[in-house]
C-alpha cells in the first residue's frame, strides 16, 4: 500500500463505491414503499442486537460469576427457623427447661361430614373429651372451634390415621421441663404466652427470648437431685415445715446445688399455691444460730485479739440488759475456743464477740456479704435483717446467731469463704468459664492461716463434738450444728426450731461448702424427741457426702490410710495395701441388693 | 441463504427445547428444596423433642429407682473405692458376676 491510500478522498470512494455495488432503481410509489421496508428492517435489527447484547452480557456475568457470590440460589436452609424461647442447661449440658413443639387440634364445624362419627372417633382417642361434648364442638355454626390444646405425639398421629375432614392441627409451643420438681424454685415459671415469672425464666427472660438464647447454669443436675431427694426424706421423716438446701463451690462460688421445700412441678401451674413457691434459698431469711459461731471464731482469730489456745469461763450464763445468755449443752466450766465450737457454747462465744468487739464484728460481716442483699441472678432475693444500732447485746447474740437473719445461700458463701483460704467470692448461678488469673476481683477477708485453724476447729465439731452424725468414715468432713428458735409473738418459741448443719469438704482441700436447713422439724422416737441440727440436719449432711463424693471423685481415706496433707501428694506410704479396704464378695452384694429391692 | 435460515431455525427450535426442559427442572428442583426446607424443620422439632425426652429419661432419680430395680445396684461405699495401686496386689478378685 502507498501513501496515496490514506490521501483524504472519502467523497470519491463513496461514490465508486455505490457505482460498482448493483443498484435496482424503482420509481414512484415502489421506491418509497421500498425505502419503508428498510428502514424497518435496520429498526428491527437494531432492537434484536440489543437484546441479544443484553442475554450475551448477562450469560458472561453468570458464568464468570463465582460461586460464593451467589450463595441465595438453591441452598437448603439448615439453620434452625424460629427455635423460639432458649434452653436452660446444666453445667454439663443437661437440659432443664426447653420450649418444645406442641399441636392442638381445632376443628371447622362446616367441613365435618358425619359430625357423630367424627365424635366417636376422636372421643377414643382423646379420653379426656366426652362424646357429647365434642358433638356439641363439632354441630357449632362458626368456622373454628378449639377441641383440645397440647397434644402428645402419639395422639397427633393416631388423630392423623382416623382422616376425619374439617379437623386439623395448630402448631405452639409450651416449656417443658424434663426433671420437673428437681430445681423448681431455681428454674422458676413461664406463663402462658411464654413469658418468665419466677427463678432464671425471669431474670434471664430477654437472654431466653431471644432466637436460640442459651443460659448454662452452674448447677449439676445429679447433685442437684440428690440434694432435694435427701432434703425431701429429711423434711418427711421430722414433719417439718419445709427445708433449704445448698452446695456451693468452695473455691469459685458457683451454686452446684439449691433445693427449696415445699416445691412446685414447673410443668404445672396448679401446683404453684401458697408456700411452694417461696424460695427459702434466697428469699428466705433466718436466724441462723450456732452456725454463727464459726464466723465468730474466724473474726476473732483473724483479727488476733483472741488466739486458739484462750480460753474463756462458761461457769455462769452471763447477765445483760433484761437478757440472759446460757448454753444448752452447758459444760459449766472454763473453755478453750475449740471447746466453745465443738460443746456450741453460746456463753463463749459472747464473750468472743466482745473481745473482738462490735466495731470489727460488723465490718467482717459486711465485707462477707451478710449485710445487703445477695447479688446471686434471681429475681427472689431476700434482704437480711440487721440491727440499726449496735449495742453490746447485739453483738454478744449475733456471735451464735441470732439477731441476725440472712439467707441461707449468704450463710453459705460466709462458710465458703472461711474455708477457702479466705477469699470471699459472691455466690452465682452461672457457670464460670476458667477465670484467666488476675481477671477476677476476689477480696480476701481471713488470712489462709485462720482459714486453716478453721478447718482443723470444724473437722473437730464432726469428729467430736455437736456434729458427730454428719460423720462418714472414709470422707474427712467438718462443719458445724445450728439450732435456733423461731420467733413467735414477741419472743422466741421453744418449740418452733430451725435446724440446720453447714459443712466443708473434703475439710483438708474443700471442694463444696454444703447447708441443710430444717424448718420446724418435730423430734421423734429415733431422735429421742430432740430436733437440734446435730440430730436433723447432720444425718442429712452425711447421706450427702456419702453419695456426692464417688460421683464427683473424691477418694475416701479410710483407717491405716494417711489423712491427705498439703505437701505430700504422692508419698511411698500410699503403696502399702489398705488393711481396711476390701473388695465384698458378689454374691453377698447382690444378696444385699435384692433385700433392698424387695423392699421397695 | 437458505441453508442459513434452516440452520438457524434447527437451532432455534433446539435452544428453545433446551429452556424448556431446563426450566421444568429448576421448578422440580425448587419444588425439592422446599420439601427439603419443610422435612428439616420437621427433623429439627423432632430433635428438640427427643432430647428433652432424653433429658427426661435421664432423670437421676429414675436412673436411680432403674439401678436398683432390676440391676440390684446400690450406693457406692467408701470400702469400694480403690486405686489400681490397691487393686494390683490382690489376684484374683471377683469384682462382680
Amino acid at each position: 500500500m502507498s501513501d496515496q491510500d490514506f490521501l483524504p478522498a472519502p467523497a470519491e470512494n463513496t461514490v465508486l463505491n455505490r457505482e460498482d455495488a448493483p443498484r435496482i432503481h424503482f420509481d414512484g410509489s415502489k421506491n418509497s414503499a421500498m425505502e419503508t421496508g428498510r428502514n424497518r428492517l435496520l429498526v428491527t435489527g437494531m432492537v434484536v442486537l440489543l437484546a441479544f447484547t443484553v442475554v450475551g452480557g448477562r450469560l458472561i456475568t453468570l458464568a464468570t460469576s463465582s460461586p460464593d457470590t451467589d450463595k441465595k440460589i438453591a441452598r437448603a436452609t439448615a439453620k434452625p427457623n424460629a427455635v423460639g424461647r432458649g434452653k436452660i442447661v446444666d453445667r454439663r449440658g443437661v437440659i432443664l427447661a426447653a420450649s418444645l413443639p406442641i399441636a392442638s387440634l381445632y376443628a371447622n364445624p362446616q367441613g365435618i361430614l358425619d359430625a357423630d362419627e367424627a365424635a366417636d372417633k376422636l372421643a377414643e382417642i382423646l379420653p379426656d373429651l366426652s362424646r357429647e361434648e365434642l358433638l356439641v364442638k363439632l354441630r357449632g355454626k362458626g368456622q373454628f372451634v378449639w377441641l383440645r390444646r397440647n397434644l402428645t405425639p402419639q395422639q397427633v398421629y393416631d388423630i392423623n390415621a382416623l382422616g376425619v375432614p374439617g379437623v386439623a392441627f395448630a402448631d405452639s409451643e409450651r416449656r417443658v421441663f424434663p426433671h420437673g420438681r428437681v430445681a423448681s424454685h431455681l428454674l422458676g415459671m413461664t406463663d402462658v404466652d411464654g413469658k418468665g415469672i419466677a427463678g432464671v425464666e425471669r431474670y434471664f427472660d430477654d437472654t431466653l427470648s431471644n432466637d436460640g438464647g442459651r443460659v448454662q447454669l452452674s448447677i449439676d443436675l445429679r447433685i442437684q437431685a440428690i440434694l432435694h431427694q435427701e432434703l425431701t426424706s429429711v423434711v418427711a421423716r421430722f414433719n417439718a415445715l419445709g427445708a433449704a438446701g445448698v452446695i456451693l463451690d468452695a473455691q469459685t462460688g458457683e451454686v452446684t446445688a439449691m433445693v427449696s421445700l415445699p416445691d412446685f412441678n414447673p410443668n404445672d401451674v396448679g401446683t404453684l399455691h401458697g408456700e411452694a413457691g417461696f424460695n427459702r434459698v434466697t428469699k428466705g431469711v433466718y436466724e441462723m444460730g450456732s452456725t454463727f459461731k464459726l464466723l465468730t471464731a474466724a473474726m476473732a482469730l483473724d483479727s488476733g485479739k483472741v488466739l486458739l489456745q484462750d480460753r474463756y469461763d462458761a461457769r455462769k450464763p452471763i447477765r445483760i440488759a433484761r437478757f440472759r445468755i446460757s448454753d444448752f449443752y452447758g459444760k459449766n466450766r472454763w473453755l478453750s475456743v475449740p471447746e466453745i465450737l465443738i460443746y456450741s457454747s453460746n456463753i463463749g462465744a459472747a464473750k468472743m464477740a466482745m473481745d473482738l468487739g462490735g466495731k470489727a464484728q460488723k465490718a467482717y460481716l459486711t465485707k462477707l456479704g451478710l449485710l445487703r442483699q445477695s447479688t446471686v441472678e434471681l429475681p427472689e432475693v431476700g434482704t437480711p435483717l440487721s440491727p440499726a444500732r449496735w449495742r453490746d447485746i447485739n453483738t454478744m447474740t449475733i456471735s451464735y446467731g441470732h439477731g441476725i437473719a440472712v439467707t441461707p445461700l449468704q450463710m453459705a458463701a460466709a462458710i465458703a469463704t472461711v474455708v477457702n483460704g479466705g477469699y470471699y467470692r459472691p455466690p452465682t448461678i452461672l457457670k464460670k468459664d476458667k477465670p484467666k488469673p488476675g481477671a477476677e476481683i476476689i477480696r480476701q477477708i481471713f488470712s489462709e492461716k485462720t482459714s486453716g485453724q478453721m478447718r482443723n476447729l470444724m473437722r473437730l465439731v464432726v469428729s467430736r463434738g455437736t456434729g458427730k452424725k454428719a460423720n462418714v468414715p472414709g470422707y474427712r468432713i467438718g462443719g458445724k450444728t445450728g439450732t435456733a428458735e423461731k420467733q413467735g409473738n414477741g419472743g422466741y418459741r421453744k418449740k418452733a426450731l430451725i435446724s440446720s448443719f453447714v459443712a466443708a469438704f473434703p475439710i483438708d482441700a474443700p471442694r463444696y461448702v454444703l447447708l441443710v436447713l430444717v424448718d420446724e422439724p418435730k423430734g421423734n422416737k429415733s431422735t429421742y424427741y430432740s430436733a437440734t441440727g446435730g440430730w436433723v440436719a447432720a444425718p442429712t449432711i452425711a447421706n450427702l457426702v456419702r453419695r456426692i463424693a464417688p460421683m464427683i471423685g473424691i477418694r475416701p481415706v479410710l483407717e491405716g490410710d494417711k489423712p491427705k496433707t498439703g505437701k505430700s501428694k504422692i508419698s511411698k506410704r500410699r503403696r502399702a495395701p489398705v488393711k481396711a479396704a476390701f473388695v465384698p464378695s458378689s454374691r453377698k452384694f447382690v444378696e444385699r441388693a435384692r433385700e433392698r429391692s424387695g423392699a421397695h | 441463504m437458505r441453508q442459513t435460515t434452516v440452520l438457524f431455525v434447527l437451532l432455534a427450535g433446539a435452544l428453545s427445547l433446551a429452556l424448556f426442559s431446563v426450566k421444568y427442572q429448576v421448578q422440580d428442583l425448587e419444588g425439592e428444596l422446599v420439601d427439603l426446607n419443610r422435612s428439616i424443620k420437621v427433623e429439627q422439632q423432632a430433635i428438640r423433642v427427643l432430647k428433652a425426652e432424653w433429658s427426661h429419661l435421664n432423670n437421676p432419680e429414675r436412673l436411680r429407682g432403674l439401678a436398683e430395680r432390676h440391676l440390684g445396684l446400690d450406693q457406692v461405699r467408701p470400702e469400694q473405692m480403690q486405686t489400681f495401686q490397691n487393686v494390683s496386689g490382690k489376684r484374683g478378685v471377683w469384682l462382680g458376676e
